[in-house]
């Protein structure tokens, strides 16, 4: 077996049971791992019938091919499941060391099912899997109960959640290495259902490669385009991803106050160079990773890891807060409680708003930055408001008869980046299967970076064809599984060329690709399944009709006509559906029989 | 109707290509895909000297009244873009790359550049070289693994996601040509910098 382990665990949480099952080798062809893998698992465990947070969902935790291979960023892992959050399918990805450890585990995926009747944890060992009782964890953070469960980087990694996912919260994120997430669409919450706390593995296993010295010469390859390429070797080494917080405000689409401005006066205050000027102690990495874009940072009363750009933004300009070191605080306490930081943050800036229109009896107003943390704490404890706010910025808007308010797109709070002034943005915000997603398939590069070229990012003409390739690679990443800052300086043509070298298996770089397409038009399928329609392709009424401001001055998304040809161009009819000649050219078609 | 911002594109892309003597005066071609739309250079226009009315538009599966009007190599140009996820393609006439080609079944770059950027370009040979379904699915079909390949005496086909892109590939191409010409006229043994250099002809 080369590039993949062979094997799947599956947990039963009702029962006990512990399995194997071996991993179905054209099904890994097809969708690869990861993400991927875990979309197709999904398809056939979990049915428009079953409820996220019943004990019917299932939680798929998989790794891919280029897991644990030593090739750059290749540490990650992808959780998947059905979202309690959107409805929809989820998949939420994660770096830092877990990841590489589990398939070194000997396996390529773990499936759990059922719920257990009492709070647990799972131990991966090359001795023994064992199930074992967590009363004495469940109420822990997430730095405890890493600490309490034997926390080692090099050796034995916990993986687990916080009190936001023991409460349920609809944006629960998933821990591990304390501070590394899988944050997104409430993965946490679906694991705090099942009464799981935290899975810890060790193990030592071997990766086996077809073609070991070819392997290493790409990678090889890999490394000079790294460090040749200013983004990967000084931008994000030195700022982190906070790097964009100026980038994005100068080309005003820096969503401010929950999406009223999309320029924000304050942006220079919590930029990746106030941040690296005033609160950085150390840069860390990811297993495997040259590029190191994780930020210790240190404020006068705390210590921890972060923000990242979004959280960055989500806490900030969203909330037109511009205190840095409180920013960075309500960040570390997201990691302490196992929550997303972009609907944490989202969900805040929209209560302000709600607030200052009177539709919410609360004390939160934009800027209002010593709420923040106070806040936050209530979300994971769902205390007083915060039980409210812990149903996402959706929930909230509704409850408050404006659910228009909420700048989501399937019940998912966008990121930082403003339709308005990146047009592309726009249309793969509103297209992506998992809800607002800037993870699948961001335009940043084309419409900002210049990667791999610049392009008019107000152009609406055309810009279908880039959100779809876009998506399409992204999908791939995801389910190989590598980091997309990888993907900044590393084309795709390196991915195929080491995907071949690793399984053997000849992937050039389109029919790779077309796996990403694949993967992508699946998790279509699994949500028209659930009843998505085109009409849920769609953004916040705002970002169609208000004016931007800033460099963007003027601007509103252009969204259904980059719609239209975004449908035509992927095979799909007018309303959002796979046309059978494509499903055929995919081979779905057996798949989606009697679903369409 | 075309989008001013995507004439400029064409009018300047062709421009370059010409004056880096990518190509002769009628010579050569380029194309975008726009979903399943493709807009592409009019059959006998100047790629130096492109005008708004020079860019036609045509579908990617389909025929309509733009075939009439459109690049020879359409043919070319539709299958590349159903064989690749190629947003754009470039095809230019690069004379030192043609002489190589005439000698050799791939062109590996000598100079570092054109080793980091494009480690290898395969040659291809057909018949009929010019606007034939044959040479349309054998250079399709080498674009699939390779992002620039070069059809025997005749040019090269880049792809990219923008034509800027493409066009940078075709560039490149040319530049380590020339220089692989340079060297040979030394008539001087190589000194190797570069590690693992056996590995670019197995890329």
């Amino acid at each position: 077996m080369n590039g993949w382990m062979g094997k799947l665990l599956v947990v039963d949480l009702a029962s006990g049971e512990i399995t194997t099952q071996p991993l179905d080798m054209e099904m890994a062809r097809l969708f690869i791992g990861g993400r991927g893998l875990g979309a197709r698992l999904l398809w056939d465990l979990v049915g428009p019938e079953v409820e996220p947070l019943s004990p019917e969902n299932v939680l798929i935790i998989a790794t891919g091919p280029m897991t644990a291979t030593g090739f750059q960023t290749s540490n990650r892992f992808s959780v998947t499941t059905k979202s309690p959050q959107t409805g929809t399918v989820l998949d939420a990805n994660s770096g830092g060391t877990w990841g590489m450890r589990f398939k070194r585990a000997g396996y390529d995926a773990l499936i759990v099912k059922g719920r257990a009747p009492h709070p647990v944890w799972l131990e991966i060992t090359p001795d023994a899997i064992t199930l074992k009782d967590a009363s004495h964890l469940w109420g822990m953070t997430v730095p405890q109960a890493s600490e309490a469960l034997g926390q080692n980087k090099n050796k034995r990694n916990v993986l687990c959640i916080g009190p936001a996912g023991e409460n349920l919260v609809r944006f629960a994120a998933i821990m591990n290495d304390v501070s590394r997430s899988a944050a997104r669409g409430g993965v946490g919450a679906v694991m705090g259902s099942k009464n799981l706390k935290a899975i810890v593995v060790e193990g030592d296993l071997r990766v086996e490669f077809e073609d070991k010295d070819r392997f290493r010469f790409i990678q090889y390859e890999a490394t000079k385009m790294l460090k040749a390429n200013p983004i990967t070797s000084q931008a994000l080494p030195e700022f982190g991803t906070p790097v964009m917080m100026n980038i994005l405000n100068g080309l005003g689409a820096l969503p401010t106050r929950n999406f009223q401005q999309t320029h924000f006066e304050h942006a220079e205050a919590i930029s990746g160079e106030a941040i690296t000027e005033q609160i950085l102690i150390d840069n860390d990495a990811c297993w495997a990773c040259p590029i190191g874009c994780t930020r210790v940072t240190q404020t006068s009363r705390a210590k921890g890891e972060g923000p990242e750009y979004e959280s960055a933004w989500s806490f900030g300009a969203a909330c037109g807060v511009a205190d840095l070191e409180t920013i960075a605080e309500a960040n570390y306490l997201c990691n302490e409680l196992g929550l997303d930081t972009i609907s944490a943050g989202s969900t805040i800036a929209c209560a302000m708003e709600l607030s200052e229109r009177g539709l919410l009896d609360s004390d939160l107003r934009f800027g209002r930055a010593e709420l923040l943390l106070e806040t936050v704490e209530a979300i994971a404890y769902r205390r007083g408001l915060g039980d409210l706010l812990a149903e996402g910025s959706y929930r909230l808007a509704e409850r408050c008869g404006v659910p228009e308010l909420s700048m989501s797109v399937k019940k998912l709070e966008m990121p930082a980046y403003d339709p308005r002034g990146m047009q592309g943005q726009g249309l793969l915000f509103a297209t992506s299967n998992r809800g607002a997603c800037h993870m699948r398939g961001n335009m940043l590069g084309l419409e900002a970076l210049g990667v791999p070229k610049l392009i008019d990012r107000l152009q609406v003409q055309g810009k279908a064809g880039y959100v779809i390739l876009n998506q399409n690679g992204s999908s791939v990443q995801d389910s190989l599984v590598a980091c997309k800052f990888a993907n900044i300086a590393v084309a795709d043509e390196y991915f195929a060329r080491a995907l071949t070298a690793l399984t053997g298996i000849t992937y050039p770089t389109g029919e790779m690709l077309r796996a990403g397409e694949r993967i992508w038009t699946l998790e279509r399928l699994y949500n028209l399944r659930e009843g998505f329609t085109r009409a849920d392709d769609t953004l916040p009424p705002r970002l169609l009709t208000e004016p931007a401001t800033g460099n963007s001055a003027g601007e509103v998304s252009h969204l259904e006509p980059m719609l239209d040809e975004y449908y035509r161009a992927r095979g799909w009819t007018h309303e959002g559906v796979p046309r059978p000649e494509k499903l055929a050219e995919l081979g779905l078609a057996e798949l989606a029989e009697g679903v369409l | 109707m075309i989008d001013q911002r995507v004439y400029e594109m064409f009018r300047d892309i062709g421009r370059d290509m010409y004056v880096h003597n990518l190509v002769s005066s009628h010579g050569g071609n380029i194309s975008v895909r726009f979903g399943d739309r493709i807009l592409i250079k009019r059959r006998g226009a100047m790629l130096g000297r492109l005008k708004p009315h020079d860019i036609i538009e045509t579908g990617l599966e389909k025929n309509d009244s733009g075939v009439a009007l459109a690049s020879t190599e359409l043919i070319v140009h539709r299958a590349i873009y159903k064989a690749t996820p190629a947003l754009a393609v470039v095809h230019a006439h690069p004379r030192r790359a043609i002489a190589l080609s005439l000698t050799r079944d791939e062109i590996v770059p000598i100079d570092n550049e054109g080793s980091y950027l494009l480690k290898k370009v395969p040659v291809v040979s057909v018949e009929f070289a010019s606007g034939t379904k044959q040479m349309a699915d054998a250079i399709a079909d080498a674009l699939c693994s390779y992002k620039i390949v070069f059809l025997r005496g005749h040019g090269s086909f880049a792809i990219g996601q923008t034509l800027d892109e493409a066009f940078q590939w075709t560039d490149a191409l040319e530049e380590a040509a020339e220089i692989i010409f340079y060297a040979k006229q030394l008539n001087e043994e190589m000194i190797e910098y570069r590690r693992m250099s056996d590995s670019y002809s197995k890329w």
